[in-house]
């Protein structure tokens, strides 16, 4: 296990490096150059010079590549652009109320598919069935944008449920007031597809042999569905959850916008609209990381719900 | 809410205001009551709060709050008035504009901070200098240099200096800045400068002290998140990019509300709400980060939002036909409804093969153009109508506009295509024109790629399209756009300006030709109007400098580098608790100037 782990870990050094040459290659070509909105209005050549000097944008490529890997490998990437503030301070203030709405959001938008999706794969053809299936492809084709916007006029701001927007410095406050209608957003946009891609694994189960034999052997239908159908079917449920994962860490842009958020999702589309290279560098490599780490972890879970898989 | 982390945070402000009572006579009395808490809102989150490198309006609010300038504008005089804040009276002007004498009020202090190791700090003369100097200095790279740019003797020479060590001597003298005594600045500049006054009163030359900026600068110098001025309220909590909390600051002098009435209407109630009372009387302001209008527009209907400004899509929610709709003002909601400060021009790159140029087919093909454009148009759909189409290149409110101007250029797409047929400009089969000498015609409009840009695009396409002139529009990333624009690499674009300051010079300047590069977005250069331009230079506000912007306005009529379009409202809803609000042009946020009946516990 440790063998594989290991060998897992160095290969992910020749992926980040093709992350880094692309984000460093797409910033020089399609970023803009900052220098020109922070130097200000009234600016002329010099004051644009001296400012990419400043930042170092006036380097060859290939120093600035060079930069780019040392402040990875120190975990250092300097200060904002626009703001001046460290990124390490922007991302560690910055997450924690993304990961506020988006971690209980994906625990719930897991768990309520997966209820949901057991429940019509076991009614499957039904009315009922056809009925939640229907309703799912309508919730789909609705884009997030119109639910925040709804929701936010009628159940906030109508009758008053939920705070238009807002946010505090107290994590209770923040999970279960300011959070309450993003997360309940979240899981209307999110139960949907789940709940049709989970459904179609558990059907994939639920005509197996071995639930027949179930219930010949007298076990409940709840038994069944929960403990044999659902371990059968979890390797590819936990493939799809563990994939979204990589995503708390670029937060919920627009729920985020509409509720005041102080999220990272928020900061990301201000540092691109500012062309601000070191935090979006930053985020960037670390969602790479992320996304690299969890596909690990991954495969070592698969190892642990079902023994016979082996890492190789 | 967690209360004894927030009583923690409040610590350092509960000690302030001790310090500052232990004090003793020579402090005022604290006027502003903590029970009073008004609830704004920003539209884009702030960058930082130091003068010397604010970019953002935003950023800009704050520090207008908590740093204090030599000199400010009367809250209510239109058009605007220059008084003193910190400084004793206005500047003595001698040496025909090229000497300014300020005195400084005495026993004006910096709010208490470690910076200062437990001593109250005096403002002092030195610290504007050092202030100002920060602009210069080649680390902080700051957007403001060019307010002193070219204009005090030796100044330009230590930037110089600077600039090749890398270092600013703050310690080595600078002739231009001759500190008389701990209170007395006599400035020396190069040349005659009637406005350096209104240079003053800009926030980036708000003085900050020396301490605490060699205390909490980062590696570039710089200072945004320990913001210590004198003004009337000090940064409380801060959440960066979603809460500010400014407090009352309780060592600020304070002011006594003696505004006069203007010409509005709407003055002479504000005054008699506010005469007489001891400012700031706000005890706390409260300032989210908004992004969405919709979460703005429902915060403020649903009033956890006191003050609000309708941008985008808001004014027709709140607006019909200029006044606030009826269910609004039956609520008691107050409107203050300004022209910006501001100007909107089409200008045409004076160094494009196409479309520059001085001679007579070029002018006629730039004139036609700009009497194909309808301004009203945009106005009514890029811009819900919340605009007035300007005559003249200064807009309202700024000193040397004048409401009696017309311009000689006026929608009139007959005139225009038959100007094209007298140059020669010929139709082909396929309905576009051609140049004179038959090479093709078309011509690119850039815009930013937001909504606003492509509806001005399309507008532009209707404009080309009546006079049969190609044209593509080019839609680009905002900081591409500026880049291309520095460069002279844009061939035309609709180009907004807003008053760094509220002189005509302001707006002139656009289109000198040395400005190319620079804020001459056009690249224009046109003897006539830059001889002219560097000839009001030199002179006060008055009928002479007046004649000759007159000119240089026809100038730009005639030779047509530009088409003047249009001057967008400003519109700020209140909430009925607020007292006295009227929105001012040039400043910034109006706070200090304000009351507001105290919140329900």
């Amino acid at each position: 296990m440790s063998a594989y782990i290991l060998r897992r870990l160095w290969q992910m050094l020749p992926t980040l490096m093709g992350v880094v040459l692309l984000v460093f290659l797409l910033f020089n070509w399609v970023g803009g150059d900052p220098a020109y909105i922070l130097a200000g209005k009234m600016s002329n050549p010099e004051q644009i010079a001296n400012i990419r000097a400043q930042l170092g944008v006036d380097q060859p490529y290939w120093v600035q590549l060079w930069i780019f890997v040392k402040q990875i490998v120190t975990f250092d990437f300097g200060a904002s652009w626009s703001t001046g503030e460290a990124v390490s301070h922007v991302l560690a203030t910055r997450l924690g109320p993304s990961l506020t709405v988006l971690v209980p959001l994906t625990i719930l938008e897991t768990l309520i598919a997966i209820g949901l999706a057991l429940g019509v794969a076991y009614v499957r053809g039904s009315l009922t069935d056809r009925m939640v299936m229907i309703a799912c492809t309508v919730g789909m084709s609705v884009s997030i944008l119109v639910y925040i916007i709804v929701f936010q006029y009628w159940l906030a701001y109508k009758l008053g449920l939920f705070p238009v927007q807002g946010w505090g410095d107290n994590f209770a406050e923040n999970l279960f007031h300011y959070s309450a209608l993003p997360i309940l957003i979240g899981l209307v946009v999110s139960i949907a597809p789940d709940l049709r891609l989970f459904r179609t694994f558990f059907l994939d189960e639920i005509n197996q042999d071995y639930v027949r034999t179930a219930r010949a052997k007298g076990l409940s239908e709840p038994t069944i569905l929960w403990v044999h159908v659902l371990r059968n079917a979890a390797i590819p449920v936990v493939t799809h959850v563990m994939s979204n994962l990589p995503a708390l860490l670029i937060g919920a842009f627009l729920i985020e916008r509409f509720f005041s958020i102080p999220g990272i999702g928020r900061e990301i589309i201000l540092a691109v609209e500012r062309s601000d290279f070191p935090v979006i560098k930053a985020i960037t490599v670390y969602v790479a990381a992320a996304t690299m780490l969890f596909n690990l972890l991954t495969d070592l879970l698969y190892k642990a719900i079902d023994p016979r898989v082996q890492l190789e | 809410m967690n209360r004894p982390g927030r009583w923690l945070r409040r610590l350092p402000a509960l000690c302030a205001a001790l310090l500052a009572l232990a004090a003793g006579p020579g402090q005022e009395a604290r006027a502003a009551d903590p029970d009073k808490v008004l609830h704004a809102v920003f539209v884009a989150p702030e960058a930082g709060f130091d003068p010397a490198i604010t970019r953002d309006l935003y950023s800009a609010e704050v520090i207008q709050s908590i740093f204090e300038t030599l000199y400010t504008y009367d809250y209510l005089a239109r058009p605007v008035k220059l008084v003193p804040q910190t400084a004793e009276a206005m500047p003595e002007i001698t040496d025909g504009g090229r000497t300014y004498t300020i005195r400084l009020k005495k026993g004006i202090y910096f709010q208490p901070d470690p910076a200062f190791g437990g001593k109250r700090r005096e403002l002092t003369m030195a610290d504007y200098v050092y202030s100002y100097q920060r602009l210069f200095d080649p680390r902080l790279a700051s957007p403001h240099s060019w307010l002193f740019a070219g204009k005090v003797l030796g100044f330009d020479e230590a930037a110089a200096k600077a600039k090749q060590t890398g270092h600013f001597d703050y310690d080595a003298p600078i002739p231009g800045f001759e500190l008389l005594d701990r209170y007395t600045l006599r400035i020396h500049l190069k040349q005659p400068d009637f406005n350096l006054g209104m240079i003053l009163a800009h926030e980036p030359t708000s003085a900050v002290a020396r301490e605490v900026v060699e205390k909490y600068r980062d590696a570039m110098g710089q200072v945004t998140a320990n913001p210590v001025g004198t003004g009337a309220y000090r940064l409380g909590e801060w959440v960066r990019g979603s809460r500010i909390e400014l407090v009352a600051n309780p060592g600020y002098r304070g002011l006594t509300w003696n505004f006069q009435a203007g010409s509005d209407p709407e003055d002479a109630a504000i005054v008699a709400a506010m005469k007489g009372k001891r400012m700031p009387q706000i005890g706390r302001i409260d300032i989210r980060v908004m992004v969405e209008d919709q979460t703005r527009w429902l915060a403020f209907v649903g009033k956890q939002v006191d003050l609000v400004e309708l941008q985008g899509p808001l004014a027709p929610k709140a607006l019909e036909n200029g006044k606030l709709r009826p269910e609004l003002a039956a609520q008691g909601v107050q409107l203050s409804r300004i022209i910006d400060p501001e100007i909107s021009y089409n200008y045409w790159n004076m160094q494009d093969p196409v479309v520059g140029g001085l001679t007579k087919e070029k002018i006629a093909l730039r004139r036609a153009i700009a009497m194909a454009y309808d301004v009203q148009e945009e106005i009514a759909i890029v811009w819900n109508g919340e605009a007035v189409p300007l005559e003249y290149p200064i807009p309202p409110g700024i000193v040397g506009y004048d409401p009696d101007y017309r311009s000689s250029v006026h929608f009139d797409p007959r005139l225009a295509n038959e100007l094209l047929d007298k140059f020669g400009y010929r139709k082909g089969a396929d309905g576009f024109r051609t140049l004179p000498d038959g090479q093709p015609l078309t011509i690119t409009y850039s815009a930013r790629a937001d909504s606003n840009g492509k509806q001005q695009a399309e507008i532009w396409k209707k404009a080309y399209d009546s006079l049969g002139i190609r044209m593509k529009d080019n839609l680009m990333p905002f900081p591409d756009l500026l880049k291309a624009e520095k460069q002279c690499e844009v061939m035309s674009r609709n180009s907004p300006w807003i008053a760094d300051y509220p002189d005509g010079d302001n707006f002139m300047q656009l289109f000198y030709g040395p400005n190319t590069h620079q804020n001459n977005n056009g690249c224009s250069r046109i003897p006539a109007y830059d001889v002219r331009y560097e000839a009001s230079q030199k002179l006060p506000d008055g009928p002479e400098r007046n004649r000759l912007y007159h000119e240089m306005a026809r100038i730009l009529e005639v030779y047509a580098p530009i088409r003047i379009g249009y001057a967008r409202y400003r519109n700020m809803l209140a909430q009925p608790t607020v007292i006295g609000f009227k929105k001012h042009p040039i400043l910034h946020c109006e706070w200090l100037y304000f009351d507001m009946v105290k919140e329900k516990k």
